[in-house]
């Protein structure tokens, strides 16, 4: 089953969109640590759509459970192209003093999922990820 | 939900979800720190790329004058966001 739900482009909907997920992990008997991956992916996702995106319209947020895999679309509609498979990566290992806040929540997105693909076409920007449950969640 | 506050001690407690909405927030706090401290993270449940930025900010502004901050008693999956960062190399963790 999927939920999907349309969220007002602003950081302060952060608060709504954990109580959808927290429904939908709820039904699906998750444990822990999905939950946290997801909620960690989803508000990197969403917030870099309304930091970089420029747009008026809501986001749209779609999850889904297929077998041991757990399925995610963000969809930002009348925007400008920002292919996040192209983000400049940050280089983890520097001392302090060389890095610098910021730019950090792509790149751990990219490494707690198995896929993700950005698709830009009609001027509809939609992200979509992938990540495989562990053996305890299935 | 989230909150932050100074023990006597002067050390940080952080409790609750630490979101991009909180960033805020928790800067009122870490930015005026000034000595070398811990913060407790065993009430903190959550934490995303924007309590991370904060936290960075702090202990490089504090490393600047000698001082250093000590982060305690984080949960498993905060500890697997620190790793993938980098951060444990910038944090004393206990």
């Amino acid at each position: 089953m999927s939920e999907k739900r349309t969220f007002a482009r602003s950081i302060g909907s952060l608060e709504d969109i954990f109580s959808f997920l927290s429904e939908f992990f709820q039904r699906e008997n998750l444990g822990e640590g999905p939950v946290f991956a997801f909620n960690f992916v989803v508000e990197e996702l969403f917030t870099n759509m309304v930091k970089y995106n420029i747009g008026s319209g809501g986001i749209s947020i779609e999850i889904r459970r297929r077998g041991a895999q757990l399925l995610l679309d963000l969809v930002d509609e009348h925007v400008d192209p920002f292919d996040i498979a192209n983000a400049p990566e940050k280089d983890t290992s520097l001392p302090v003093e060389e890095r610098e806040p910021g730019g950090l929540g792509l790149q751990l997105v990219k490494s707690m999922v198995d896929k993700i693909a950005y698709e830009y076409r009609n001027r509809t920007m939609t992200i979509s990820v992938a990540k495989y449950l562990e053996h305890e969640n299935v | 939900m989230f909150e932050i506050s100074r023990k006597d001690n002067g050390d940080v407690e952080l409790k609750g979800r630490l979101d991009a909405s909180q960033e805020g927030k928790a800067r009122e706090v870490l930015d005026h720190l000034s000595e070398s401290g811990t913060i407790d993270f065993r009430e903190l449940q959550y934490i995303s790329s924007a309590g991370l930025g904060v936290l960075l900010a702090a202990q490089k502004r504090l490393m600047g004058t000698g001082h250093r901050l000590r982060i305690a008693n984080m949960n498993t999956h905060i500890r697997e966001i620190f790793e993938m960062a980098g951060f444990h190399q910038i944090f004393d963790l206990d």
